[in-house]
């Protein structure tokens, strides 16, 4: 069976929620042997969901099932966003909360309900689906675009065997899973997890809300996993001033995370006797790639470490060859087992097989040094060519971010830089700084005021939704 | 200014809340804004107002309008 889940004890808890509802391991197995039986040919399903141990179940049992296959959703997708998918790629099943309000034709259709959740069967009939084809994940959860990455079986077994190992994960943890199930970070900490036959803590529950705090203390999380956005939350939130004992992990992806906010973690780990492990990952590779040995975390910090256990990370010039000597500049390319098949941008694409063997171009820009840990300048194509210099506008952002403190956007041409900032007051200190640091004359950047910066809700900034001229 | 005016600053600081608008019903149920982001907002500009280094607890407790005076008056601000 998928990773083993029927080798762990029946008995043992595989999930629970902070409205206090349970699901065990062998809960897991025997719905996943419900589902093969009542869904029998292999059928694309829309599965909405909460973070609850309900929806862990239904999202474990589909993939082991090997006959659901889901594309998972958040259950509070926009109602026109939904329906574009659908008519997209019209799935044969949809899996929803039992609160989840449906269209009059589909209720009458249930096949299941279990643990909250409702699997009905639409009018649509079944469409072809590669036989190794697991799940889909949406590539963007807000901007409304079908292209979908296509996952499979091997994936999950990889991502869930490397991530435990360099985690060193073991039964008796108890991670805090705060990240959505249909974020490919989240369910990765649910793959690694489960493999080992830990007990996943999962929660909607936002942090400011008495009750997640109280969920942690009662039921004695372990570890954390987040994105620098709930690491700024957790930090205003004096996480560093709570007695929280048993919490002996904290877990870092998602992109970037402030230098100055990334070594508080690291020196607050150091000295309380937790481990501190920053990662790097893509949903095209089924969450992480790398990770930051906790021994460098404060050495090495801004590094997003060495490859995960089992892979391979390497660098390779505009021309295609790989590059070996340190400190050189190339784009990351990735080889191992967790790389996905491809996108699905149309139903038809469901039916495709693996088009990258293992091995990506991640599209980041980065050297390594003497101890082979990488370090990302860039996004390629993050780079604007001013009076013939290049500059990284990544990097532009962290400068401003560290010497005026403003949140900023910068987008451009080879024109002109245009830097997007929220507070007014800082048009000119942004200007100037960027002038002192660039060494480019002040005509090559604007810096425009918006209300806000606009991103995804991992925290991940939409360039494409501002202007770059 | 008096600390209930410098209070009532915080609010339209944070939500550009006019003081006629403040009182019993302005709380995280009532005001769409009030998401964990204000929240936390609330909390530091009360921290700088009144020079005060506020708990986890006061950051869960502060859900209105009402709660925040509390919390001030729980950290001696006379309000």
């Amino acid at each position: 069976m998928l990773i083993d889940l029927d080798k762990i004890p029946a008995e043992r808890i595989a999930a629970l929620d902070s409205s206090g509802n349970k699901v065990s391991y062998g809960d897991i197995c025997t719905l996943s042997a419900a589902v093969k039986q009542s869904v029998g040919e292999r059928s694309l399903c829309f599965m909405l969901v909460e973070n609850t141990a309900g929806a862990l179940a239904w999202v474990m049992a589909s993939l082991a099932s090997e006959t659901l296959v889901p594309l998972i959703l958040n259950v509070k997708t926009e109602a026109g966003l939904l329906q574009s998918l659908m008519d997209t790629y019209k799935p044969a099943y949809l899996c929803v909360p039992e609160t989840f309000a449906l269209e009059q034709t589909c209720d009458s259709n249930e096949v299941k309900a279990e643990f909250g959740y409702r699997l009905i069967r639409t009018a649509n009939p079944l469409c072809a689906l590669y036989p190794e084809l697991s799940h889909l994940l949406p590539t963007s959860g807000s901007t409304g675009s079908p292209k979908l990455v296509r996952h499979k079986y091997a994936n999950i077994e990889a991502a869930a065997l490397n991530i435990s190992t360099f985690f060193e994960l073991k039964a008796s943890d108890r991670p805090l899973l705060v990240l959505p199930l249909y974020y490919t970070m989240g369910l990765s900490v649910v793959f690694s997890h489960l493999k080992v036959g830990a007990t996943v803590l999962i929660t909607g529950l936002n942090m400011t809300d008495r009750l997640f705090w109280s969920f942690i203390k009662t039921e004695r999380a372990t570890s954390f996993t987040g994105v620098p956005y709930s690491f700024h939350i957790l930090n205003l939130m004096r996480f560093m001033r709570m007695d929280l004992p048993d919490m002996e992990l904290l877990t870092q992806g998602g992109g970037k995370m402030p230098t100055d906010l990334n070594l508080k973690f690291a020196e607050f780990c150091q000295q309380h006797g937790k481990r501190w492990i920053a990662t790097y990952g893509q949903s095209e590779c089924t969450a992480r790639m790398a990770w930051l040995p906790p021994k460098w975390a404060i050495e090495k910090v801004g590094s997003i470490g060495i490859a995960v256990p089992n892979a391979e990370l390497s660098l390779q010039d505009s021309d295609g060859n790989e590059i070996l000597t340190p400190h050189t500049e190339g784009e990351m390319c990735y080889r191992g087992k967790n790389v996905t098949m491809g996108y699905a941008r149309q139903q038809s694409d469901l039916a495709l097989g693996d088009e990258r063997g293992g091995f990506i171009r991640t599209g980041d820009l980065a050297y390594r040094d003497e101890d082979g840990c990488y370090y990302i300048v860039g996004r390629m194509g993050r780079f604007l060519k001013l009076f013939g210099m290049r500059v990284g506008l990544d990097e532009c952002e962290q400068i401003v971010q560290t010497e005026t403190g403003a949140e900023c956007a910068c987008v451009g041409t080879d024109e002109k830089m245009i830097v997007y900032i929220t507070e007014a007051q800082k048009q000119e200190q942004v200007k100037q700084v960027l002038v002192e640091k660039t060494h480019i004359v002040a005509t090559s950047f604007e810096v425009r005021i918006i209300p806000e910066i606009p991103k995804n809700e991992t925290g991940k900034k939409l360039f494409k939704q501002l202007p770059n001229k | 200014m008096n600390n209930l005016e410098k209070y009532n600053e915080i609010f339209a600081n944070v939500f550009g809340a006019q003081p006629d608008q403040l009182g019993a019903n302005y709380c995280k149920e009532n005001v769409s804004e009030w998401d964990s982001v204000h929240q936390l907002n609330i909390i530091s500009e009360m921290e700088d107002a009144f020079d005060l280094m506020l708990d986890p607890e006061d950051i869960v407790a502060c859900t209105s309008y009402e709660a925040g005076k509390d919390i001030l008056r729980r950290n001696g601000v006379e309000i």
